[in-house]
Order: structure tokens, then C-alpha cells, then sequence
């Protein structure tokens, strides 16, 4: 204890002083937060981005070491593919159809259940619930779920409901135009929930007074909907018509479990085309080109989010 | 986490549901109380209503359903007439099938992966959300515009080079590669939401705290912690699922590395063997949502925050 009051102890203190002073310095400096973050980012996505830009111009292959320099040779060559121009058709196709069932079901559940809730009918919260639980399965395993569901002979559950309508069997993965829509109705199955929660949302942030409004001129419930409700929502819905076709143009696993993309390449979009190129075909430089095609998209589709939520604004 | 600022019961309604002044002229309330009197006063459009709760119920809740009542049989009856929907008698010869290909392992890997990472995204994205609220630095909009950026595009993009990539970092095949991997892929989004809830908190609090003698990680931790603990839970939680649910980029990196496969690898792998064995894919599919679900089911008003405000705020 005697060592406190000599005079080590005050230059003791001021080391501390100085290191805590110091600290304090390194604390008001931003890259201190941030630097976790940016190493993160260089590392997981520029990094491996840049490295697919590069890959996309050579001939590396899984098969052998080395690769050289290619040019735009592996672009040249998707399109020139009739096997590329397929996968776009059918990868269109799902984005499409996924992006009008998600916003026409979602926009139906949502204005349903705000009409649920105000008008106090029973369960909004239940259907609510149905529909979210849906969304937390795992992709991989709502793709079995559906397997399940679809069994092509008559013990399957759908086909056992159609045969008592005198309906199939049908063999809703190994029929080509059946398969894509199994996994459309797969893909809404798992996504509405977005664009309900979205929607719904929207909903609220309508003000009450266009209502009064409408119905002081006579508008009738239709027109209501048709000249309140639509026109004040198309903001929400734009935003999330966006962001539905990255995720569904963007679709792997649920596809990859459900049909693996066949029969044929009948469902194989964009994300799965890109896989088995890579590692079935092992063609890594081909399918680096296919990733930065939907690099580009992912980018185009990223700047018209920004465009519609003016995300500037709030930076 | 951050229960006790919300005084609303899990699960319940969120406040825009509470019924804004002026509806009642627009549809004036049902009598909820008496149900005999809620069936007498029903309109044909509420009827239309309960019609389609009824079938997106069943459209939404079937399948689930389904695939519990089929990996309850006993062996063969999901083959035989007639048609059943429920099993005529319980069996969890599936389930023991499932557990013997290797599900404890499976979800030991899963649940390890799934903490680790979430820890590491909030430990991450908290300072960075912080420094993006309080701090004006040059080249801040820029930088945030990247992280939106890198939110925006897909983890698919990027599963080509993965090989690569993650062998030449020495990270191939091991949990640490696939944790700091989905940090990278998911801190953005939790950063663009935490900022939000920064966002709201006054900066009064933080001159206080700075006159009180706290420094920055002092305020941080004893001032503005509290403030955004909602954002801090629907983040965790939101990537719980997310992390648990990933598939082809565990895939990519863990590779044949069948001691450390996650539950989607896994159950994905089971099917494959077992193609035809539909009860024991189904039992496998139940295994591996049981969790998920019963975390939504309890912070079912978490995710709704998530999926509005993760969207919203870019």
C-alpha cells in the first residue's frame, strides 16, 4: 500500500490518463466500428464477387488445375446456347407467375385481414399466423413438404383429393409444364407472407380521411378500393414487386429439393443452371459468366429499389 | 431480449391493428362477445371473408399438417388403401429411422452454426449501425450505399468462386469458414436495420452520457443499449431463421465433410438415399422445422417487425 502515495503512483496515473485518453481518441474515430464490417464485406462478397468476374473470363474447370485466359469467349458462348435461351424462358416464366400470385394473394390476404380486424371478425390473428409459418420453414425442406404433398401416384394427398373429382393421377413433377408450376405454387406457398405483411402494412399508413372522403361523394365500396385504396398503395406494391422477383429470379433451394430442376431442365432457372454448370458440368468459367449475368440483374433490379424507395433520401 | 420494453403479450395484436378512429362508420364492429349475435349480424361479405381465411388456412396449413400425419404411420400405410389423413395408429419407426442416418449430429451442427453466427452478426453490426448513426465522416452515404448494396444482391452470386475462395483462405470444410461466410452475407441487412433504431434514439441521451464522463463504448453500452434492444432481438431472430434455413453455401463449403452437415444438408442428403421412403423424408422434414417454428410461434410479432422494417429501411 505504501507504493500509492510515493511518486511512481502519480506517474502511474498519468500513463493511465494518457491510455485512457488515447483509447478515448481510437473511440472517435468511425473505422474503429466499422473496420469488423469492411473486412467482412472485402472478404465474403467483394472478394468472391471479383473472383467470379475474373473466373467468368477463363476456361477453369473443376477437372483440371489451372485455367487461362478466355476473353468473353464464355459469353459469347451462353449466347450462342439454346440451352441458356431455355433456362431464361423458364427462369422468366417463374419470376413472372411467382411475382403476380405472390402480389395478388398477398394483396387480397392483406386488405382481407384489414377488413377482418376493423369490421372485428375471428381469426385475423390465426391467419395471419397460417400464412407466416409457411415462410420459417427452411427452403430445402418446404421443397420435400411439396414432394410429399405431390406423390404422383393416387396415395399422393393432391392426387388423392383430385381422383375424387375424377382427376388424374398427375404427375406433377415428371410432366415439364406441371413441374414449373409445382414450383411456382411451391415458391408462393413459402413468399406470400411477405407480401401480405408488406401490403398489409401499407394498408395502415392509408389516412382514414381519403376514406371519409370517398364515401362524403358517394363512393360505394368498390370504388373505395378501386380509387383509394389501389391508387395510395402503389408505392408499397411497386417496392415489393421489386424486391419478390430478386428473391424469386434469385431462387435456389426450394427448387433444388423439389424437382433438382428437371425434368430435363424444365424448372431449371437461372441460380440452378449457374450450380450445375459449376458442379456437374464442372465448366467453372461458364458458370462464373452465368453468375455475373446474375450479378447484372441482381444490380439492375437493386438500382430500381433504390429508384422507387428514394433509400437517398434517407441516407 | 427487450420484452420489457413492449408491454404487449407475444403473439398478440400489434397497435395498428387496434381499430383506428373513424372505422366505425366505414364497417361498423361485429359483437365479438356473443358469438350467437356475431353469426346473426354477418354480412355476405364477411362470410366471403371467413370463406377465404378458411381456404388460406387449409392452403397454408395442409401441407405442414400432411407431412406430420404422414411421418406418423407405421410402416406401408402411406401405400395401402384406403386413404387416410390421420394414421390409424402412431408409430416413430420414420423418426428412428431419421435419428439413426445421423439427425443429432445434424442439428448439434445446425444449432452451433446458427448461435455463433448470430452472436458474431450482432457483435458485428451493432458498432457498425452505431458509427452509421453517430458518426458524419466523410464518404458515410457512400458506404452505406455499398452495404445496401451488398444486402441487396443475392449469396447465390457468389457460390462459384466459393470453392475457391474459401480453400485459398484455408477455410474450406471447417464451422468457422461457413460462420464468418454468413456473417459477411448477412451483418448488411442487420446494419441497415439496426441504424433505424439508432436512428430514433435522441442524440441528448449520448451528450449526456459523454458530460457524465462516459466515453463512446461507455454510452454505447450504458446509454443507447436499452433504446435498441427490439432491434437487437428482431435481428437475432430474423437471422436464427435465416442462418438455419441456409442451404447451398454450407453446402459449398462443408462439402463431403459429413461430421459437420447442418440439418438442410442433412435432411437434403437423407432424401437423396431414401428417394422413395416418403415417411421417412416427411419425418425428416419435421425434424428439421419443429425448432424454427416453435422460436415463430413464440416471437411471432419479432418476425413481422423484421420482415416490415428490413425491407423498408432498405
Amino acid at each position: 500500500m505504501a507504493t500509492a502515495d510515493g511518486p511512481g503512483a502519480g506517474l502511474l496515473r498519468t500513463a493511465a490518463d494518457r491510455l485512457e485518453r488515447g483509447w478515448e481518441a481510437v473511440l472517435d474515430h468511425p473505422l474503429v466500428w466499422l473496420a469488423p464490417t469492411l473486412v467482412l464485406l472485402a472478404v465474403f462478397q467483394l472478394y468472391p464477387m471479383l473472383e467470379a468476374l475474373r473466373m467468368s473470363l477463363t476456361d477453369a474447370s473443376l477437372l483440371e488445375p489451372g485455367a487461362d485466359y478466355v476473353g468473353l469467349a464464355n459469353y459469347l458462348d451462353l449466347l450462342t446456347d439454346p440451352e441458356f435461351w431455355g433456362m431464361l424462358r423458364v427462369t422468366a416464366i417463374y419470376a413472372f407467375a411467382s411475382v403476380v400470385f405472390h402480389v395478388l394473394l398477398g394483396l387480397v390476404l392483406a386488405v382481407a385481414i384489414d377488413y377482418g380486424v376493423r369490421r372485428g371478425l375471428y381469426g385475423n390473428v390465426s391467419t395471419r399466423v397460417a400464412v407466416l409459418l409457411a415462410w420459417v420453414v427452411p427452403g430445402i425442406i418446404i421443397g420435400l413438404v411439396w414432394k410429399v404433398m405431390l406423390v404422383e401416384s393416387s396415395f399422393g394427398a393432391v392426387n388423392h383429393f383430385l381422383g375424387l373429382v375424377d382427376v388424374g393421377p398427375v404427375p406433377f413433377r415428371s410432366n415439364p409444364t406441371l413441374a414449373l408450376v409445382s414450383t411456382i405454387v411451391a415458391g408462393t406457398w413459402r413468399g406470400t407472407a411477405f407480401t401480405m405483411i408488406m401490403i398489409y402494412g401499407g394498408l395502415q399508413r392509408i389516412p382514414r380521411e381519403l376514406y371519409e372522403a370517398a364515401r362524403m361523394d358517394g363512393a360505394g365500396r368498390w370504388a373505395r378500393f378501386r380509387y383509394v385504396t389501389i391508387p395510395q398503395l402503389k408505392p408499397v406494391i411497386f417496392v415489393t414487386v421489386v424486391l419478390v422477383t430478386i428473391y424469386a429470379l434469385n431462387t435456389f433451394d426450394l427448387i433444388f429439393a423439389l424437382t433438382g430442376g428437371g425434368p430435363g431442365r424444365a424448372t431449371q432457372v437461372l441460380s440452378l443452371f449457374m450450380y450445375q454448370e459449376a458442379f456437374t458440368d464442372y465448366k467453372m468459367g461458364r458458370a462464373a459468366a452465368v453468375a455475373v449475368v446474375m450479378l447484372v440483374i441482381n444490380l439492375v433490379l437493386t438500382g430500381a429499389y433504390v429508384y422507387a424507395f428514394d433509400v437517398t433520401e434517407e441516407i | 431480449m427487450g420484452d420489457t420494453d413492449d408491454p404487449r403479450p407475444d403473439g398478440g395484436e400489434t397497435a395498428e391493428e387496434r381499430v383506428a378512429p373513424g372505422s366505425r362508420a366505414l364497417a361498423p364492429r361485429l359483437p365479438t362477445a356473443d358469438p350467437l349475435a356475431h353469426l346473426r349480424a354477418l354480412t355476405l361479405l364477411d362470410l366471403t371473408v371467413y370463406l377465404y381465411y378458411a381456404l388460406t388456412a387449409v392452403f397454408f396449413l395442409f401441407p405442414v399438417l400432411w407431412v406430420v400425419s404422414a411421418s406418423l404411420r407405421p410402416a406401408g400405410e402411406l401405400f395401402s388403401y384406403p386413404f387416410r389423413l390421420l394414421p390409424s395408429e402412431l408409430s416413430l419407426t420414420a423418426y428412428e429411422r431419421v435419428f439413426d442416418a445421423g439427425m443429432v449430429t445434424w442439428l448439434f451442427n445446425s444449432t452451433l452454426v446458427t448461435l455463433l453466427a448470430v452472436a458474431g452478426i450482432v457483435a458485428v453490426s451493432v458498432p457498425a449501425a452505431y458509427a452509421f448513426s453517430r458518426f458524419d465522416f466523410r464518404g458515410r452515404r457512400g458506404l452505406l450505399g455499398v452495404v445496401l448494396l451488398f444486402q441487396m444482391i443475392s449469396p447465390i452470386i457468389i457460390v462459384v468462386p466459393l470453392y475457391s475462395v474459401m480453400s485459398g483462405l484455408g477455410l474450406l470444410r471447417t464451422r468457422i469458414g461457413l460462420i464468418l461466410l454468413y456473417l459477411g452475407v448477412q451483418v448488411p441487412f442487420s446494419i441497415w436495420l439496426l441504424k433505424g433504431y439508432f436512428d430514433t434514439v435522441p442524440r441528448e441521451l449520448d451528450y449526456a452520457a459523454r458530460i457524465d464522463g462516459c466515453n463512446r463504448l461507455q454510452t454505447l453500452r450504458y446509454v443507447l443499449l436499452r433504446p435498441v434492444a427490439p432491434g437487437i432481438a428482431v435481428v437475432a431472430i430474423f437471422n436464427t431463421v435465416l442462418t438455419w434455413s441456409e442451404f447451398v453455401l454450407a453446402y459449398t463449403v462443408l462439402g463431403t465433410a459429413g461430421r459437420l452437415h447442418t440439418i438442410s444438408i442433412g435432411v437434403y442428403k437423407f432424401q437423396g438415399q431414401f428417394g422413395s421412403d416418403w415417411r421417412a423424408i416427411a419425418a425428416a422434414s419435421v425434424v428439421g422445422m419443429v425448432p424454427l417454428v416453435v422460436v415463430f410461434i413464440g416471437l411471432q410479432r419479432y418476425f413481422v417487425k423484421g420482415l416490415v422494417e428490413g425491407s423498408l429501411k432498405g
